[in-house]
């Protein structure tokens, strides 16, 4: 011990182990010259004296036995009792000297009191690891047996400083630190620079004193959050409001997004520079209800004045800001959406007006503007959020199928995006490159995709294709095929079944005629055959019906028609060939005008055909002979003769003077014809035809739906077994919606249909049962 | 920093004896390590007083922290059931641990005082194996204990730790 005492200058002597009063002596200097004078630096002797005082204290004997020869029993209770005594001192020196820190507090405020409270922390707690690790023996023994006994309120001792600095001096001084923190951010708030690296230590040193009561080795932020997030939020709270509410009252809409953006976006940054990150979220919300939810009806109000003026940019910031707070977009979409349907509806109401007239092209370039114009507003603004995209897509499903053009049904739509495509696909028609036909097409199926009625698009489309195919007038088979593939893509396999099946029979088809030209190269015949290709339709797969007329081919096509007939009677026997005659076309050579060396070719149908070869005969025909030998009805046969007339390939004369074609009058060759062009097309599509083969298709549409609705039925009820009739009603919507949106009347009519065949019957309590 | 001042610290034993030793050695005493961390390289030139320990003991020690100066350190309160049950003592501690009773109680003391955890251990364990398997009388020998109960405690405690007797 003759060291110690020797170096321990400045210190009251060492203690007697026993002796409590001496011992504490010294120990209080010892931590007093910590607490007061660290920055002079603590000498050797001090700290291991104190070390020392602590452990011999502890180890002390007050048992009978004080020499250390041999017994380490006995030792415990004594250290019980004595390890309390130095703690509960300790304490109490804590308090005394936090009260003294709490007296000199009261003569600073504001940043002043800021510094003088970090500078007391820092030091404060530097020291109590010091202290911690003088009196470490009493951590490690006594106030360890404390706390695994489950005693309440003991702490090693460097937690206990924080507990002792908590009680007095964080309890005192805690509202006043905290008024100075945020009158130190209202200020940066404002604009001004301030350090706000005294708001972090204060931070720290809240966090800090956070302790769990149940647990003392864990920390809580409690105390953090009581003492500064709450304050931290209200004064926040308040700022804002005040702000803002001057703001918008002085300023547009548009001026206070933009400052509420940058508002949020400081905030956001202020969290990393000085703020503990549990804050981040409260925080944030806190903002968002104060700057954003608090103005959300004026910010909505501006949405429609935004979209009317196609203020892209400003509607992109109003959408961030709502995006922040909760069913905050569900108000602009229902407005986006109702906005949507208004620009649809007014651009086809302004095209609507050329009635019947109306080009399909000029249609469906109207209706994809719009969708075009929204999907890029949603794209740039509302960065393709799915459930705005949901809002667009119901707007476009509305008003492309209900607008001023489909007034009379909602077949329109579907008919008019029909003849777009047979226009596209037509060869020559508009000389469109094959990758801008490809996106075209592709913008087709985009409004495909909104209409409903798609099992009327299928019947105007594979109306067109078989006319296409038959006439080989499509303008190439790989923009067939993708379109093909993409109506497949969005409708699936069934859609596009029969319109796949009418282009192998057209691959079938060009075989077969190869097979023919062979076969008829083997005939011992001198007759030369008229050179025909033949296309063999399967029935069922093709839109297309048999003629309405009679008809009697010319003798030379006769010919080779029974050649054909013999050639595939070998091939197939038992299958029956109908002539779709009203397809037929053919050309003619004509070497009879006078006024053309080389002959004329007319383009010319199988009826032409048949009434011109006539002249081959006689120079002059009556309409009677013609009829007579043609076997046409006349409304087959006058159309044809009036192009003939037209074209002035015929003269008409005779009869009651009148152009009308009819019976009496006379036709002769036009030796004198003239043309400018060699070949002739003279071919043309009848009207009556056209406009009859609208309404059959109409018709067929109409009985088709009849036995997908009918089919549908029998599918479900033969899961089913039995159902009631609302929800067989419901189930066979859902099934067939995808085609075209069903009536419930309709429905109806089917089930009676089906109960009068007996598929179904009826069984009690409104259920229907089906019969196998 | 020159190597001779920051890798030896010189210790001083109560009889005033000074022992040089590496810092990493005498390390292996949390209070040194603590006191240096503390007191920062400048205080090091000056002798350590080690107050509690006279120099055969003290030696003896740092003998054991040399050996034993490469040790993975031990997590601070380390409870785990190994240390608590195991009486398995590595063979060098054990030739180490062979000396008169007198100093074997100097080094428990020692190495409580000094706060190497691992030796207090080893000592403690070295006493458990003393006395494990003897009875009473045996232990009493042992250790040079003189019999203070009156034969009713004795049969008291027999009673209250029949539990713990080996059968």
């Amino acid at each position: 011990m003759a060291a110690v005492s020797r170096a321990a200058m400045h210190m009251p002597p060492v203690p007697n182990r026993e002796d409590l009063e001496a011992t504490w002596k010294y120990l209080e200097a010892g931590v007093n010259k910590i607490m007061i004078n660290l920055a002079d630096g603590i000498d050797m002797n001090t700290y291991m004296g104190v070390y020392t005082a602590v452990h011999n204290f502890c180890t002390s004997q007050k048992a009978v036995n004080t020499n250390n020869g041999g017994q380490i029993g006995g030792a415990h209770r004594g250290a019980h009792l004595l390890g309390e005594d130095l703690y509960q001192n300790l304490i109490t020196y804590l308090t005394q000297y936090l009260s003294g820190l709490v007296e000199k507090s009261k003569t600073h405020s504001d940043e002043a009191l800021l510094t003088f409270y970090i500078k007391e922390w820092d030091r404060y707690t530097t020291s109590a690891k010091y202290v911690n690790h003088l009196f470490r023996y009493l951590n490690r023994h006594w106030v360890k047996r404390e706390m695994d006994e489950g005693k309440k309120n003991i702490y090693d001792v460097y937690t206990l400083h924080l507990v002792q600095w908590r009680l007095t001096l964080f309890e005192q001084t805690n509202k006043k630190v905290m008024a100075a923190v945020l009158k130190m951010v209202e200020k940066q708030r404002h604009g001004e620079t301030i350090e706000h690296g005294q708001i972090k230590s204060i931070v720290e040193s809240f966090v800090s004193l956070g302790l769990d009561e149940s647990d003392p080795t864990k920390s809580t932020l409690d105390v953090y959050r009581y003492s500064f997030e709450r304050p931290f939020l209200e004064a926040t709270k308040v700022f804002y409001q005040t702000e803002s509410a001057q703001f918008t009252a002085e300023n547009s809409i548009v001026e206070y997004m933009k400052k509420a953006e940058a508002r949020l976006a400081e905030e956001a940054e202020r969290v990393p520079m000085y703020l503990h990150p549990d804050i981040e979220k409260p925080l944030t919300k806190c903002c968002n209800t104060a700057l954003i939810a608090d103005h959300s009806a004026i910010l909505r109000d501006e949405f429609q004045v935004l979209l009317d003026h196609d203020r892209y940019e400003d509607m992109e910031r109003m959408y961030n800001l709502l995006a922040r707070i909760p069913d905050g977009l569900e108000p602009l979409r229902s407005r986006f959406e109702a906005h949507v349907r208004k620009a649809g509806l007014a651009a086809v109401a302004k095209i609507s007006t050329e009635g019947d007239k109306l080009d399909p092209k000029t249609y469906v370039d109207a209706l994809l503007e719009i969708h075009t114009q929204y999907q890029g507003l949603v794209a740039k603004a509302f960065k393709d959020e799915p459930e705005f995209t949901r809002s667009l897509d119901n707007a476009c499903k509305e008003f492309v199928n209900r607008n001023a053009v489909c007034k009379s049904g909602s077949n329109k739509s579907p008919e008019l995006l029909a003849k777009h495509c047979d226009h596209l696909l037509k060869r020559s028609t508009n000389g469109t490159e094959e990758s801008d036909l490809e996106a075209t097409l592709t913008q087709i199926m985009t409004v495909f995709k909104y209409i409903e009625d798609k099992d009327v698009f299928q019947k105007f489309y594979s109306r067109m294709l078989a006319r296409r195919l038959v006439h080989t007038s499509s303008s190439s088979d790989d923009a067939e095929t993708s379109m093909i593939s993409k109506l497949k893509e969005a409708c699936g396999y069934e859609y596009t079944n029969k319109l796949q099946r009418m282009f192998q029979d057209m691959q079938i088809s060009k075989d077969l005629n190869s097979g023919f030209k062979d076969f008829q190269a083997g005939l011992d015949s001198d007759i030369k055959p008229i050179d025909a290709t033949y296309s063999i339709l399967g029935t069922g797969f093709w839109p297309l019906s048999p003629p309405n007329t009679d008809f009697t081919p010319p003798a030379e096509v006769a010919k080779a028609l029974q050649r054909f007939a013999q050639f595939y009677g070998q091939k197939h026997s038992g299958r029956k060939l109908t002539y779709l005659w009203q397809m037929c076309k053919g050309e003619i050579k004509a070497n009879y005008c006078k006024n053309s060396k080389t002959p004329f070719t007319f383009q010319v149908s199988a009826y032409q055909m048949a009434i011109l070869l006539l002249f081959n005969d006689n120079d002059k025909n009556d309409y009677e002979a013609i009829r007579a030998t043609t076997q046409l009805a006349p409304d087959q046969l006058d159309p044809s003769l009036s192009i003939l007339l037209k074209a002035k390939v015929l003269i008409m004369s005779g009869g009651d003077g009148s152009d009308k074609v009819g019976s009496g009058k006379m036709f002769a060759l036009n030796y004198e014809f003239k043309s400018k062009k060699i070949r002739i097309q003279l071919n043309m599509a009848i009207k009556a035809d056209q406009k009859q083969e609208a309404e059959e298709t109409h018709k067929t549409i109409e009985e088709d739906r009849k036995l997908l609705m009918q089919s549908a039925i029998v599918r479900i009820m033969k899961a089913r077994k039995t159902m009631k009739h609302n929800l067989l009603v419901s189930e066979c919507i859902n099934q067939i919606k995808s085609r075209f949106m069903p009536k419930i009347s309709d429905i109806k009519k089917c089930i009676d249909i089906l109960l009068e065949k007996e598929y179904l019957e009826r069984l009690e309590d409104d259920e229907l049962g089906y019969l196998a | 920093m020159t190597e001779t001042t920051s890798n030896f610290i010189t210790l001083v034993s109560n009889d005033s004896e000074s022992i040089i030793v590496e810092k990493e050695v005498a390390e292996r005493s949390m209070l040194i390590k603590n006191m240096m961390e503390d007191l920062g390289d400048a205080v090091l030139s000056v002798p350590v007083p080690i107050p509690n320990v006279n120099a055969q003991v003290l030696k003896k020690v740092i003998e054991w922290c040399t050996h034993h100066r490469a040790d993975p350190a031990t997590a601070a309160d380390d409870d785990s059931d190994s240390r608590k049950k195991t009486t398995d003592i590595d063979e060098w501690d054990q030739k180490f641990m062979q000396v008169d009773q007198e100093m074997l109680f100097e080094i428990i003391l020692a190495s409580n005082y000094l706060d190497i955890k691992p030796l207090l251990d080893v000592g403690c364990k070295t006493v458990a194996n003393m006395i494990k398997g003897k009875s009473p009388e045996e232990i009493r020998k042992t250790f040079n204990i003189t019999n203070d109960f009156t034969p009713e405690e004795e049969e008291q405690i027999r009673r209250e730790n029949e539990w713990a007797e080996d059968r």
